[in-house]
């Protein structure tokens, strides 16, 4: 490191520095936004000017995972007081939790959404990075014929839009019977990520010198033990980063989720606006469900930063 | 006892040969140097050795038991990378235990061997650290204990310290060595470096474009080289190679170089021992240390003239024109002034070669 800066390189500091924190300003804008409405009071969602300074709410949530209805008539205030506070906030809205026959609180349709589109997510990402691992590490480190077409030919499939193949695939999706199941959607996503995966990890892959494995092999070890033992902890940067970006393609997926799924396997992308539909838009419910739904893929990763950092700079830089 | 021998060993890459008909035995606790340019076959032959490549005919043996088809876990042989190889996600404790490991032995017999063999190479206060936090000494030094520590029956060597630089390399040539007659393993080794392979080896394999071209002591590839390749290969400045002609003077043997007008002297015996290659093309091979300089002049001395000088240090080098040709002498340090001075040469008969140069091959005259 040079101890002697210019005042031109302090110069370029500054700019460099103000530019980071304006792009950084632009990408968390719509998060700020989506976080500060699942907070709000319902009225104060819409305001024009927005509202900066509010009393953060609650209930936004409780509504998000309850059914409710319309008030008919206020509580009786002994209604309200053996109310818990989380039935009190609805009330205070002007609406009451739907219960069933035995005073249950009924569920509203988000908690199975979300788990659904954890279920997938996770699963799809798991085979597709799975998969993609070993057919890299063929690729990589043997002989395939016709290897270059092959690798042409896995990319193909993601060269048009996958959308353009929704209303076939449909179709075939439902005369095998697989419409609205968490398999079908797993299959999809997996069928998506793989070719990206292959891609992606091969890459990862050839960077790993051959030597090792041939260590391993000479140490008195088979090629599926050197392949655990030394390929894997190895690759486990190329896999994370591989895992996240399939991970975020498969959570985020709208399209098929739509028109593939309708209850059953739905997950949380589709559902989340269906919410908009009947009456008057509860946009601090829509902001909260958004809200939850963004927490998985900035948990993982946060979680995985080390190894993304290091899978985006991966080949650059020599170790 | 571990005896290796290869017969008849043929590969192919593709259409490309690069082992042809490769036949050689190694004894029991022989350290064998595989020597020879890059792409001479040389790493290609030991990788067949440890399995990693497999051979299109002929036979590996180990102890007379033919190997090529087993897997490289299975033949019990350990080895050297040059890259070293050393696994980055494990301490040098577990690079070291990595091998005896897949030997299925108990904690308390891998910590004991882990540790008896960091102790004779020096290294047990790196057992903890990662192999990115070692120098490129100390990474050898850790390859060479992960291959020692099971006890294979043959150790391989790919150009180990080809990596490090001059002096280090200096320094591990003399560890390795020391090594070798403590633990007494069946070595081969491969290195392009002809000083290496002189100072470690008990025998020096020269391979040529997957050819073998000669087995031998150091002295003997480097004193009775069997063909051109190894005569120029080994040795440090190489040696002089010139055609030559031989004529019959009154007293003794003339040998003319580059068409100078006037011949070297050599003894008339050389006249019979060249009977019957009368007629082939000869070549006159002499190491710069056979060609004898002096100031004045002297009988059988010819007067030539200095082109180069290369001072380095202990001797130097200088360039004698003689006809056409260049010959390179080695003299003392500084014995010549400078290029242009005249000086008077010889030819020293008991360090000539003659070799064919149709075949190349030495015509092993003695004199």
């Amino acid at each position: 490191m040079a101890a002697v800066r210019t005042s031109s390189e302090i110069g370029f500091n500054r700019v460099a520095i103000v530019a980071v924190l304006v792009v950084t300003i632009i990408f968390l804008a719509p998060i700020y936004w989506i976080a500060s409405t699942a907070f709000k009071p319902r009225n104060l969602a819409t305001t024009i000017p927005p509202t900066v300074v509010f009393q953060p709410e609650i209930s936004p949530f409780v509504k998000l995972f309850t059914k409710r209805s319309q008030l008919r008539s206020p509580p009786t205030p002994e209604e309200y007081a053996a109310a818990p506070w989380w039935e009190r906030v609805v009330f205070d809205g002007g609406e009451k939790i739907v219960r069933d026959g035995k005073g249950q609180v009924q569920w509203s349709g988000y908690p199975s959404r979300f788990l659904n589109s954890l279920i997938i997510a996770i699963t799809s990402t798991v085979l597709a990075v799975g998969m993609g691992t070993f057919t890299a590490y063929g690729f990589s480190r043997f002989k395939v014929k016709g290897e270059a077409d092959l690798l042409f030919f896995i990319l193909s499939t993601r060269m048009l839009p996958p959308v353009v193949v929704a209303i076939p695939m449909f179709l075939m999706y439902r005369a095998v019977g697989l419409n609205d199941s968490h398999i079908g959607l797993i299959i999809l996503y997996t069928a998506f990520n793989l070719s990206f995966s292959v891609w992606l990890m091969k890459g990862f892959m050839d960077e790993i010198p051959k030597e090792y494995e041939e260590a391993a092999l000479v140490d008195g070890y088979t090629r599926m033990e050197a392949f655990f033992k030394i390929v894997l902890p190895e690759a486990a940067t190329g896999i994370a980063a591989t895992a996240v970006f399939c991970f975020i393609t498969a959570w985020n997926e709208y399209a098929f989720a739509l028109i593939m799924t309708n209850r059953r396997a739905q997950t949380a992308p589709p559902f989340i606006p269906s919410q908009v539909g009947s009456g008057l838009p509860d946009w601090t419910v829509i902001a909260a469900g958004t809200f939850l739904f963004l927490l998985p893929v900035a948990i993982f990763t946060f979680l995985l930063r080390n190894h993304l950092l290091r899978g985006m700079s991966f080949g650059a830089i020599r170790k | 006892m571990t005896q290796i021998e290869l017969r008849g060993v043929q590969k192919f890459f593709g259409a490309v040969q690069v082992i042809k008909d490769l036949n050689l035995k190694i004894s029991d606790n022989e350290f064998i140097v595989l020597l020879g340019q890059s792409g001479c076959g040389k790493t290609t032959t030991l990788r067949a050795i440890a399995g990693l490549e497999t051979i299109d005919e002929g036979d590996i043996l180990i102890d007379g038991k033919p190997i090529q088809h087993l897997k490289a876990a299975d033949r019990d042989i350990a080895m050297v990378f040059q890259s070293f190889s050393l696994y980055p996600h494990m301490s040098v404790y577990e690079n070291i235990a990595f091998p005896l490991r897949a030997t299925r032995k108990s904690k308390t017999e891998i910590d004991s061997e882990v540790r008896s063999v960091a102790k004779t190479l020096q290294i047990t206060e790196l057992l903890d650290r990662k192999p990115s936090a070692l120098s490129g000494g100390d990474m050898q030094r850790v390859a060479i204990g992960r291959a020692l520590v099971r006890r294979p029956k043959a150790m391989l060597m790919d150009e180990p310290i080809g990596a490090l630089d001059a002096k280090l390399r200096e320094e591990m040539r003399a560890e390795i060595k020391r090594l070798h007659i403590k633990q007494g393993s069946t070595t081969i080794y491969v290195t392009h470096d002809q000083i290496e392979a002189m100072s470690l080896a008990d025998r020096i394999v020269i391979m040529h474009e997957g050819v073998l071209q000669q087995v031998g002591s150091p002295d003997e590839v480097y004193s009775r080289p069997a063909n051109l390749f190894v005569a120029q290969f080994v040795g440090s400045p190489v040696m002089n190679v010139a055609d030559a002609a031989v004529a019959e003077t009154a007293s003794s043997a003339s040998v003319t170089v580059g068409g100078a007008a006037a011949g070297f002297e050599f003894p008339r015996a050389l006249l019979s021992k060249l009977n019957g290659h009368a007629g082939s093309q000869l070549a006159l091979g002499i190491r710069p240390e056979g060609v004898l300089i002096r100031h004045d002049a002297a009988e059988g001395f010819l007067p030539v003239e200095t082109q180069i000088v290369e001072p380095l240090g202990s001797f130097d080098i200088v360039d004698l024109k003689v006809g056409s040709k260049m010959l390179r002498a080695r003299t003392k340090s500084g014995f010549v002034g400078g290029p242009g001075e005249k000086v008077f040469a010889r030819i020293d008969p008991a360090q000539a070669h003659f070799f064919d140069t149709a075949s190349g091959k030495s015509l092993e005259v003695r004199l």
